[in-house]
């Protein structure tokens, strides 16, 4: 019996989510972060979509958001005209990096000791975390605006896209090493370290390439324009969503369309998948993140799988790994509530 | 046999146990006593209520039942020593714990008469383990 998937809406953002970024897998679970036209990015819990925390301080939208590995560092682009370093732990703001004009993407490399930044100023900025005084340095080349920047190849490498062109540059020696281009806009790039993919989308197509040489290992087609792709950590499927509000799920190795969701009210302009492969979140022109099961009716987050047997109810508490500490509590403080009323018994004179 | 299996109509949608927490509205969050702060030692510089030393406890037993859970988790596949009793030491790689933590399934057990291929460890024989992570 199939089971119809159940999307975990959170909701707090008042304006469009444009991009959503996980951290790595920390001994405290793994996180989100979402930039929002608000202004105010926000960090959740990624298993859950519990809020954590806003980050506060930007004057404009915030076009792209990113975590490190660990979650301890955050990094925001804003259309104030700065970049933003954060504590991902404290919420509080570590560094303001100005920028010329409005700035679209930023990424840590692998150590968190450098910031990658491009914006509409169409140079890439490369920021000594350590040395936070100090002048970026500069890599110009782009003839449009940049819209994602990405750091690859353990870092000696760096990918970054503007409206017609992907570029693959050499970090040590700050020049570009091989183009690719493109007659429809690209609305998205993913970068897989395990296998050195690269995932770009632009018009209906999702396009993949070695992040090494870029040249293309294949392509599918969606129904509709798509505005982000990404590809689930084992290689086997890959989740899209663009302008018709659906997200669609295909199997990698076959093109085939396994699935499609209907749930946001608006275009989807993110989707990635959690580090673990578990679930996928998509942000959406709604105000939205949503969160999708990978293998839908899994035990897993806030998702409960129920089997036949059980009734409809919880009956009896199961303590399953990764509940979180405060629901063991919530269902033990329920069990406890449940016998305190049965045993006392009001007396009224 | 290639016969693509029709689904039926799905009659029920995945349960889930609640629903995300959204923001509180009243503070921009990162709770200090969030999963992720650091277990400071507490000293109340104040005389508290009863009733909030005891949900601090809670909480504090609360944050560090759910570090060992997560210590069990990153122990999976590892290399565990373990000190048993009378000093006997052997050493496996962790597989899993059951419900009550009662017991330890482990495998390629070295003990001083053999290596044992998968074996259970009763907790309460054990003083204590160590592990990398």
């Amino acid at each position: 019996m199939a089971m119809r998937q159940t999307p975990l809406t959170c909701s707090g953002h008042t304006r469009p989510v444009v991009d959503l970024a996980f951290s790595g897998i920390t001994p405290y679970g793994y996180f989100l972060i979402s930039a929002c036209k608000d202004g105010k990015p926000m960090l959740r819990q990624g298993d859950t979509g519990d809020w954590i925390g806003t980050f506060l301080g930007h004057k404009g939208a915030v076009w792209g958001a990113t975590l490190n590995k660990d979650a301890t560092k955050a990094a925001t682009a804003a259309a104030d005209f700065t970049a933003k370093v954060w504590d991902a732990v404290s919420g509080d703001e570590l560094m303001t990096l100005a920028h010329k004009h409005i700035v679209k993407t930023v990424d840590f490399t692998q150590d968190s000791n450098y910031l990658l930044t491009g914006g509409q100023d169409k140079l890439l900025r490369i920021y000594d975390l350590n040395k936070p005084e100090a002048d970026p340095k500069e890599i110009s080349g782009h003839t449009s605006g940049i819209k994602k920047a990405l750091w690859c190849s353990e870092d000696k490498q760096i990918l970054s896209a503007d409206d017609k062109t992907v570029r693959l540059w050499d970090h040590a020696t700050m020049t570009e090493v091989k183009s690719l281009n493109f007659n429809m806009s690209v609305s998205s790039m993913e970068y897989i370290p395990e296998g050195e993919i690269l995932v770009i989308t632009y018009g209906r197509s999702i396009a993949f390439h070695s992040a090494v040489s870029l040249d293309p290992i294949k392509s599918f087609e969606a129904p509709a324009t798509i505005n982000s792709a990404s590809l689930h950590p084992e290689k086997e499927f890959l989740v899209a969503g663009g302008e018709d509000f659906k997200l669609y799920k295909y199997d990698y190795n076959s093109g085939e369309e396994l699935e499609s969701y209907k749930g946001h009210f608006g275009p989807i302009h993110c989707v990635r998948f959690s580090p673990d492969g578990e679930l996928y979140a998509s942000g959406s022109e709604d105000g939205t993140l949503r969160l999708w099961q990978t293998v839908v009716g899994k035990t897993y987050g806030l998702w409960k799988c129920v089997l036949p047997e059980d009734s409809g109810d919880l009956a009896k508490p199961k303590i399953s790994f990764p509940e979180t500490a405060e629901e063991e509590l919530e269902e033990i403080a329920s069990e406890n509530s449940d016998s305190i009323d049965s045993s006392t018994p009001e007396v009224k004179a | 046999m290639n016969a693509r299996i029709m689904q039926t109509p799905p009659t029920t949608t995945v349960p889930v146990l609640r629903l995300p927490r959204g923001p509180d509205g009243l503070s921009r969050g990162f709770a200090p006593d969030g999963r992720r702060a650091p277990l400071k030692p507490v000293v109340p510089e104040i005389p508290e209520s009863q009733e909030s030393r005891e949900s601090q406890e809670q909480r504090a037993r609360a944050t560090l039942r759910e570090r060992y859970l997560r210590s069990l988790l990153a122990m999976v596949g590892r290399q565990v020593s373990f000190t048993l009793h009378e000093g006997v030491h052997v050493t496996a790689h962790f597989g899993a714990t059951d419900l009550d933590v009662a017991n330890f399934y482990v495998s390629q057990l070295q003990t001083p008469i053999g290596v044992q291929a998968e074996a259970l460890l009763r907790c309460s024989d054990i003083v204590s383990y160590t592990f990398k992570p």
